[in-house]
């Protein structure tokens, strides 16, 4: 707990002009998701962000997990411009033709372990678009995926009840490792 | 010299000025012979080119009709010229309209119709991994998964605009950009640290919106309207509305069109925030930007609490609304407004007090006056620039026309970063202004009038957050046989390609920023 207000206290003095808002469930469970990346991602998770055909507001959302109601870099998780750089890459929309190539590409730059999240219907299973000649329908069928998100779009809290989910999943997969 | 048919009269008919409320839409049919000529005769006149889309069996006519959709200046009044075509192939009207430079390649690529002496002949959202002759709009293309390349052979590639000379080099930017952004590519020809040159390349997320919407009813086709750019599926929706509501002669009631301009207010207001929370960050200057970048999420939750949605996505629908929107939402709206407008003002005198940031803003990516008919630039980027349009005033529609003299058209003159983030800023005030006056002049009762689909074509023009959206909506046997959407991102991109000629590369963030177009909505 002592190291929890040592941490407040940086925010507090003359920073900016003092937090009125809180976002009580949200807080809690990037503290909880902070605790978790610090020990399966050695204190930092760097997400790829990657539009393969989306209708723009999953991006918006995604965004806004970095604006200050949410700023999820204080739980240790960034958003990286390289592929190179991450360890999660996190795609939204439907993967369409004009795409593809780029999302190959964009997934074979990342270093290994990686993991591949997707954000949103269209990204999950092609939402509206499935079956038809312009899009591949999910990002499964061009990459593998390791999670799924759905909502048109996800709200920023869904998106970090999901993640702490998944952290959940690779902690239990690290346990049975181990023994 | 050849009849040409007088497109000018028609405009001018029945004193159709911009006082009136909405003017009347008219198709006009000129025979081929006399096309070019008709066109030649108004090119220049203050007439713009605002869409110009193909229909594949248009009315009685076998074979592809191409419609253009003509506005003139000051006039209400819209000219849709229809070309029946006999063939395959039609003389380009690109140099006179260069607005028509994209719409044709896309004709091009979706129907296969060609332009033989149009000076730009290349693909526009089929890229090179579809195979040739592939032309998914045809009537005889049913939708369905089509095999496409997974390589691109060398000499298959996209070619862009070569500039050569001492010291010139290419910067290929995307489609996969550093931020959380939508793809794009960007080709730019530097000299030193000076743009000489940019080509853009878009329609990486073509997903092909308006086939998709094909063989639906008007019920279900709202929710394509709502994706065609989630950050304006309250315009997009309600345009597409509108244009089923013209065809089918339904009049919505008042409440629900009064529910629906607070929606689309709502919308602006977080897109010109969005817009100039993105300008400041650009600029490097993060407490600055985080003032615009709270509101935002506010009224996202404000979005939120009114319709279930925080992009205001399946409210609504053909003849009103889905649902209403509970009153305690409403009052919470109006409580929140009170205070909005003097932190708005707070948050912007913080970024006029920052001389760094004014010196990034002032005279960077200037838009001239002149390009604004050419290639139909509209919405704050044509009012940023001098130019007086606003679709909520030129044909108000809805409500519009009632309530228009509660706010007037934001203008500047020079055209740079900073004009267009004072428009912007200038709006959303307008904008708050706008729906807290709705909300004290509500009217009770039900938000959603029965609509019965007839057969039929119709136009509407929308003023979304970027400018004016165009939907077209073709119903047959109460199906929807062709919808097409052009929305202000599309018309608009060509316009950086200007805006940023002889600025510096790192102010290429920047200048986009400032218009802030949807790839979603110009891809579709």
């Amino acid at each position: 707990m002592g190291k929890l207000n040592k941490q407040f206290l940086l925010y507090t003095p003359g920073v900016t002009e003092k937090l009125t808002f809180h976002d009580g469930e949200f807080e809690k469970l990037g503290f909880i998701l902070k605790t978790e990346v610090n020990s399966i991602f050695g204190r930092s998770l760097a997400i790829r962000e990657l539009d393969s055909g989306s209708d723009n507001a999953a991006e918006i959302e995604m965004n806004n997990l970095g604006t200050p109601h949410y700023d999820v870099e204080r739980f240790g998780i960034t958003f990286v411009a390289s592929p190179r750089h991450a360890d999660v890459l996190a795609i939204t929309g439907a993967v369409t033709h004009n795409m593809e190539i780029a999302v190959r590409k964009t997934y074979a730059a990342m270093p290994s372990p990686k993991f591949v999240i997707a954000i949103g219907d269209d990204a999950c299973n092609g939402g509206i678009f499935a079956g038809t000649y312009a899009v591949n329908g999910g990002a499964d069928k061009i990459i593998p995926v390791d999670l799924k998100i759905p909502g048109n779009p996800p709200s920023p809290l869904e998106i970090i009840q999901a993640l702490h989910g998944f952290m959940n999943v690779l902690s239990q997969r690290k346990t049975k490792r181990q023994p | 010299m050849k009849q040409v048919v007088d497109i000018n009269r028609i405009f001018e008919e029945n004193n159709a000025t911009l006082k009136s409320k909405n003017g009347a839409v008219n198709y006009i049919a000129v025979p081929e012979d006399d096309f070019i000529n008709t066109m030649v005769n108004i090119a220049g006149k203050n007439v713009v080119l605002i869409g110009l889309f193909c229909v594949h069996n248009f009315d009685s006519h076998p074979g592809f009709s191409l419609l253009y959709v003509l506005e003139k200046r000051n006039y209400n009044n819209i000219v849709i010229v229809t070309r029946r075509l006999e063939q395959s192939s039609a003389g380009s009207v690109a140099t006179l309209f260069p607005s028509a430079c994209w719409f044709e390649r896309e004709i091009t690529d979706g129907f296969g119709v060609t332009f033989p002496d149009a000076f730009d002949k290349r693909h526009l959202f089929l890229h090179e991994v579809y195979p040739e002759g592939f032309h998914p709009l045809r009537k005889d293309f049913r939708n369905q998964p089509v095999i496409t390349g997974e390589t691109i052979p060398v000499d298959g590639e996209y070619v862009f605009k070569k500039v050569t000379g001492e010291g010139v080099y290419q910067i290929p930017v995307g489609p996969v950009h550093a931020g959380i952004i939508e793809p794009g590519h960007f080709r730019f020809s530097v000299i030193g640290e000076t743009i000489f040159n940019l080509e853009i390349r878009m329609f990486y997320k073509h997903r092909g919106i308006e086939k998709l919407a094909e063989g639906k009813t008007p019920q279900q086709a709202v929710q394509i309207a709502e994706s065609i750019s989630g950050d304006e599926s309250a315009a997009n929706a309600a345009a597409f509305c509108m244009a089923v509501e013209y065809l089918c002669k339904t009049e919505i009631p008042r409440r629900a069109w009064q529910l629906r301009t607070i929606l689309l207010e709502m919308e602006r207001i977080y897109s010109h925030l969005g817009d100039m929370a993105g300008m400041i960050t650009d600029v490097a200057f993060p407490k600055g930007a985080s003032s615009f970048f709270v509101l935002r999420e506010e009224i996202l939750r404000m979005n939120n609490a009114l319709t279930g949605s925080r992009f205001m996505k399946g409210i609504i629908c053909p003849g009103g609304l889905t649902k209403d929107i509970p009153p305690q939402a409403i009052i919470e709206l109006s409580k929140y407004l009170d205070d909005f407008t003097a932190r708005l003002k707070t948050a912007i005198d913080s970024i006029y007090a920052t001389s760094s940031v004014i010196d990034r803003l002032e005279t960077t990516g200037v838009i001239k006056k002149e390009l604004v008919n050419l290639l139909n630039i509209t919405g704050p980027a044509a009012r940023a620039s001098g130019v007086a349009i606003d679709t909520r005033f030129d044909r108000s529609y809805g409500i519009y026309g009632d309530i228009s003299a509660q706010f007037h058209k934001r203008i500047a003159e020079k055209g740079d970063v900073l004009d267009r983030f004072n428009v912007k800023a200038a709006e959303i005030n307008d904008s708050a202004m706008l729906i807290r006056y709705l909300i004290s002049r509500l009217d009770k009762g039900e938000v959603s009038a029965g609509i019965e689909i007839r057969d039929g074509y119709a136009l509407s023009l929308i003023e979304a957050p970027r400018g004016q959206n165009l939907h077209w909506v073709y119903i047959k046997d109460g199906r929807i046989d062709r919808y097409k959407v052009r929305t202000a991102s599309f018309c608009n991109w060509p316009a950086i390609e200007h805006a940023v000629l002889g600025n510096i590369v790192p102010d290429f963030p920047l200048i986009n920023k400032s218009l802030n177009l949807s790839y979603a909505g110009t891809d579709l």
